[in-house]
């Protein structure tokens, strides 16, 4: 039980220390837990849209050649180095890119964890400057959410008017000539779903109660993100499927490109939330990448032994996320430092997600490959103690 | 007097379109192209009205065929139009390369290569030079290309090319860039390079004595050495005491996906079929393109609407506008399909990998180019028995009872024997019957060199697997080999070779002394023996040798089954089994009588267990041991004086892989019945280990079944009796109505 304990707690702990209340000259200012795209890397997309003097489609921030430059990194001609924000193959981010300026809707599929929903909100950030048109995609999602509601005090009040009209983000991205994110499309049960067709096709939506409608301005755009591997999907009628270029993105390539994405992440995390601990050591990372890496292809890295795959999705996404509670494991509880004792918990966490089918298979990799491997011995204790 | 060189890109469509554009302003009054000289007197059949390219010039050493390179030329090949345009304009055109007489003498002989690999000749690249300078070396241009920002040399050439009036001054200019890439690239180069720039300048010099304005044909590499004439003599030092050969040369049809690098060879070009697209169509390269994309989706059922076709060229051209690149390329290209027509997926690109980017275009020759007789006997056949040569793979089912059928069949089991797999034998399913064969087939350009190879066996495709199978089977040491042979030359219909096969295995058999090979010899005759007739096969000889190879095997089988240890007895088993069931095939009384005496001699002797054991049951299956016998056998063999293997290893040969029969089959289960029941309990506990050996190789429901038949008690099902009240009058009644069930007729 002591264990559960101290797994469950973890994730409360950094929460609690990053929303710290800051004084500053007297008045209390919240700091923010997480900011937006726009705001984090702003000196960036400035940076950039400096020296960007190619030509801009209407209403976009900057070139497209500047918005992917943003999302791949590289150094400027002034000397600035723009951080990379999506590791992997550049024909991915130019397709993207070069979709929205076709005034095409972009559709982006992946496995989970495959840097979807940041994609698109990095793209929206540098095109639009605003990535905030948001539309989260659930089961309960409903028309109302992506086309409009209405405010009904007013509507009683005054009848149907623009005024007790309450748009939806995407409404409002038409009117702004911005982009719009659906995050998880195939969430949305089938029929809301194909709202979105009129939108994409004729680029107006209709509100037929005050016999209008709402023109998009140029610029605007959709980017929707989805899944084809979860549980609980609806899959896309083939009308709105024909509306988006698809691009898929997929799992990173080699262990280098992985343990890259995870270890800056980690790092810009770990200043997020302010982590005392030490930035983790390139080994353990690898060795966190290695293990995800294995599990989910189902073959060890010397591509000699096969092993079972546990049902989770081992996505780049959860190893960065064991690496930040190990992190705040180690700054709260230990040294300091990353240990292997650190990274079990919330490697078994992440692994176990069904508690009898996962535990043997996660059990026969700690015996069969952890165990026997040279300069692992301290993680294969770490976690046969966790067990 | 001049000489203007054309340093081009070997299948570069825009080489070819600024090439053709150069000559004509140019009109010179000869062409020289690099290539080679020996093929000469071939040229003036490249405007026959059937050459359709793609086509490869083969060059071969008549007595060693596999020593052999090919020249592929397409329709977009830059030589290919140069050599076009002096022909039809009646110019006079030369190859000055240095000849292959010389470059195939010098090459090291590879006589054990049984299939010859294409070794690119045009630009002389070894297949595994993998270095930047090697790379450079082959396709300068292309780098050229990649070094200003495009992924294609190509659309980078037409790009230049496009914004060039005047070709003549284009050419100048990459005789410029030529010289300065070979002046900063180390020069590593080979002997062989410099003998062959060598003999090109000694043949510009030659014409140059008897024509005013010469135009040469080279790879863009070549050129600032031919423009640069250094002293005759030094070059002649170069090409002294030249080794030679003497070579043949022909066309042979050649096909894009051996032009493409995937197919393993070296010097080609990644995407022909995207080539013949740019060389064919003249304006909107990229919608075109996109058009038959969809085309090719639409006949494999897969959604392609206008709209989204005008979505992927838009796509496609601001991918290339990102990439500040004038024009879409391929890879655009490809990235909108897959974004836009494919929804993300790969499997359709790779699709329009195969059938579009690199293309299935077949070539063909006219029929008077020079072709050995055999050649010319295979293409007379594929149009009688209308099979063409095709690249695509194709399925032909053959019903042997049609004699057009029955031709085709003979001729792919020829060529197979002869070892070219134009068709490759599929495995018949589902349909009963010999008649049918399922024949995979695909043409390999490269057949032709087996064929030309095999010309020495003789002048027609008959003749020529009779006289082959013949060698094989005069060099054949052993049975199986003949036995096999034997198999392969009846499906191939060849009665020269067979009468000489047969008396080969005759002779082969009679001095065999492995019984073994003996015995693996016998299935497959008996079966021609049996199944024969569709083939209209002359079995007469086949029934003389089994007649002797079952006299041999019921003589030997004894004594090569004595003192035989566990491995080599489960071996012997197997053959055992394969034995009976082809003489219970033969229907032969005679062969029965005797195979089922050595039988009886042999479940007597003290053999390994196993054996003994299966030649007991064989027996019972027979019919010649009685159940009473057999259960006496058994009580024989599983008494305790015997050593316990030996016991346990009868009852495994008596019982083995056969738990499913032994529910169903009364009289072996009446057997073990009595067997058992008769034992005491004492003997019964001691013998159980034994019996639980093989017991516990039948499956699971089997022995639950088992084990609730003998619950049931001893009821006994004998069919024999049933005959005792049988009505003949009521029988025959039904007999009409049976036969018309079974579409047979009734007498």
């Amino acid at each position: 039980m002591s264990d559960e304990n101290r797994t469950a707690k973890t994730p409360r702990t950094p929460r609690k220390k990053t929303a710290v209340e800051k004084e500053t000259e007297g008045t209390v200012t919240l700091t923010l837990l997480r900011e937006h795209a726009e705001q984090q890397f702003g000196h960036e997309l400035e940076e950039l849209a400096k020296v960007d003097t190619r030509q801009r489609p209407p209403n976009w921030k900057m070139s497209p050649w500047a918005v992917t430059t943003y999302l791949l990194g590289g150094k400027l001609d002034n000397g600035f180095e723009v951080s990379p924000k999506y590791i992997g193959d550049r024909r991915i981010i130019e397709i993207a890119v070069a979709t929205l300026t076709t005034d095409r809707a972009l559709l982006l599929i992946g496995v989970p964890g495959t840097a979807k929903s940041w994609v698109s909100e990095h793209i929206s950030a540098a095109v639009a400057g605003d990535s905030t048109m948001l539309i989260q995609g659930t089961a309960g999602t409903s028309e109302e959410a992506i086309r409009y509601g209405w405010n009904y005090a007013r509507l009683l009040a005054d009848g149907p008017s623009m005024q007790a009209l309450v748009p939806s983000p995407l409404m409002r991205a038409m009117q702004d000539g911005k982009i719009a994110r659906v995050e998880e499309l195939t969430r949305i049960p089938a029929d809301v779903q194909d709202t979105l067709i009129t939108i994409l096709s004729e680029k107006t939506l209709p509100i037929p109660e005050l016999n209008s409608e709402v023109q998009a301005n140029r610029g605007f755009s959709v980017i929707a993100t989805a899944n084809d591997r979860d549980k609980g999907v609806n899959d896309l009628s083939s009308a709105l499927k024909r509306r988006f270029n698809t691009v898929v993105l997929p799992l990173p390539k080699t262990i280098e490109e992985e343990v890259e994405i995870v270890q800056r992440r980690v790092e810009s995390l770990g200043r997020a939330l302010e982590l005392p601990a030490e930035p983790p050591a390139l080994e353990e990372v690898r060795r966190i990448v290695i293990i995800f890496r294995e599990l989910r292809s189902g073959i060890t890295e010397d591509g000699k032994t096969k092993i079972k795959s546990p049902s989770s999705t081992l996505s780049t996404a959860e190893a960065i996320s064991v690496v930040n509670s190990g992190l705040a494991l180690a700054a709260h509880f230990g040294d300091g430092r990353l240990h292997s004792a650190d990274i079990a918990s919330g490697l078994i966490g992440a692994v176990i997600k069904d508690p009898v089918q996962d535990r043997v298979v996660w059990r026969e990799y700690l015996e069969t490959v952890v165990k026997e491997r040279d300069g692992w011995k301290d993680l294969y204790r770490a976690c046969r103690d966790e067990m | 007097m001049s000489v203007h060189i054309f340093g081009i890109r070997h299948h570069g469509p825009g080489s070819a379109r600024s090439l053709r554009d150069a000559l004509e302003q140019l009109q010179p009054d000869a062409i020289l192209v690099e290539g080679p000289p020996d093929a000469d007197p071939l040229l003036p059949l490249l405007t026959a009205p059937k050459m359709q390219p793609p086509v490869a010039l083969l060059l071969y050493v008549p007595d060693q065929p596999h020593r052999c390179v090919y020249y592929p030329f397409a329709v977009f090949s830059p030589e290919l139009q140069a050599l076009h345009y002096g022909l039809t304009n009646n110019i006079p055109v030369r190859f000055i390369d240095l000849p292959q007489a010389h470059q195939l003498a010098d090459k090291p002989t590879s006589t054990d290569q049984p299939t010859p690999e294409p070794s690119d000749a045009i630009n002389n690249v070894p297949n595994n030079s993998d270095t930047e300078a090697d790379k450079i070396r082959f396709d300068p241009l292309g780098w050229l290309g990649k070094a200003a920002g495009y992924s294609d040399g190509e659309r980078w050439w037409e790009h230049m090319v496009e914004q060039r009036r005047n070709s003549v001054d284009l050419f100048a200019a990459i005789l410029e860039a030529m010289s300065a890439l070979r002046g900063e690239t180390q020069q590593s180069e080979e002997p062989i390079e410099a003998q062959r720039e060598a003999y090109m300048r000694s043949c510009i010099r030659a014409a140059s004595e008897s024509y005013q304005k010469i135009a040469v044909v080279c790879g863009a590499w070549h050129s600032p050495a031919l423009a640069q004439m250094p002293p005759e003599k030094e070059d002649n030092v170069l090409l002294k005491g030249l080794p030679k050969i003497k070579v043949q040369a022909t066309w042979v049809p050649w096909t894009y996906g051996r032009l493409a690098y995937s197919s393993g060879y070296g010097a080609g070009v990644q995407s022909p079929g995207w080539y013949h697209h740019l060389w064919t169509t003249p304006d909107q390269v990229v919608i075109r393109w996109i058009v038959e994309v969809a085309q090719l989706l639409r006949e494999q059922d897969l959604d392609a609407s206008s709209a989204n076709l005008i979505e992927a060229v838009r796509l496609a051209e601001s991918l290339a506008a990102l990439r500040d690149r004038p024009l879409a390329g391929l890879a655009e290209l490809n990235e909108a399909t897959q974004a836009v027509l494919c929804f993300g997926s790969d499997l359709p690109m790779r699709l329009i990998h195969e059938k579009l980017i690199v293309g299935e275009r077949l070539g063909e020759v006219p029929d008077d180019t020079p072709m050995i007789p055999l050649q010319q006997d295979l293409v007379k056949q594929q149009k009688r028995l209308r099979m063409p040569a095709e690249v695509t793979q194709k399925t032909l089912d053959l019903d042997l009872r049609k004699p057009n059928d029955l031709e085709r069949s003979h001729l792919l089991h020829r060529l197979t024997l002869l070892g070219i797999a134009w068709g490759e034998l599929q495995r018949t399913s589902g349909k009963k019957g010999t008649f049918h064969e399922l024949w995979r087939l695909q043409w390999q350009p490269e057949f032709v060199v087996t064929l030309i190879s095999s010309g020495i066996w003789g002048n027609t495709i008959s003749e020529a697997a009779a006289s082959y199978a013949r060698d094989i089977a005069d060099r054949a040491k052993e049975l199986p080999i003949l036995t096999r042979l034997l198999n392969q030359v009846l499906l191939a219909d060849l009665p020269h070779a067979l009468s000489h096969l047969m008396t080969r295995l005759q002779t082969e058999a009679a001095i065999a002394s492995d019984i073994a090979h003996l015995m693996a010899a016998l299935p497959p005759l008996t079966n021609i023996l049996r199944y024969g007739n569709v083939r209209k096969t002359d079995t007469e000889m086949v029934s003389h040798v089994v007649d002797g190879l079952v006299a041999r095997i019921c003589i030997g089988l004894p004594g090569a089954c004595a003192s035989l240890d566990d491995d080599a007895a489960t071996a012997m088993y197997e053959k055992l089994n394969c034995v009976n069931s082809a003489i219970t095939l033969l229907q032969n009384n005679d062969h029965l009588a005797s195979w089922h005496k050595v039988l009886t001699q042999m479940s007597e002797q003290g053999l390994n267990g196993i054996i003994s054991g299966r030649c007991c049951r064989l027996l019972l299956d027979a019919g010649k041991f009685d159940a009473d016998e057999a259960a006496r056998r058994m009580g024989l063999a599983l008494s305790t004086a015997n050593e316990p293997p030996q016991s346990a290893a009868w009852v495994e040969g008596f019982l083995k892989g056969s738990g499913l029969l032994l529910l169903h089959d009364d009289k072996l289960w009446q057997v073990l019945d009595s067997w058992v029941s008769q034992l005491s309990g004492d003997t019964f506990t001691a013998l159980l280990p034994l019996l639980r050996r093989t017991f516990s190789t039948f499956s699971h429901p089997e022995r639950r079944q088992m084990g609730e038949r003998v619950k049931r008690g001893n009821v006994r099902l004998d069919i024999s009796s049933v005959d005792a009240d049988f009505d003949q009058r009521s029988a025959d009644a039904v007999l009409p109505i049976v036969a018309q069930l079974l579409g047979v007729s009734y007498k």
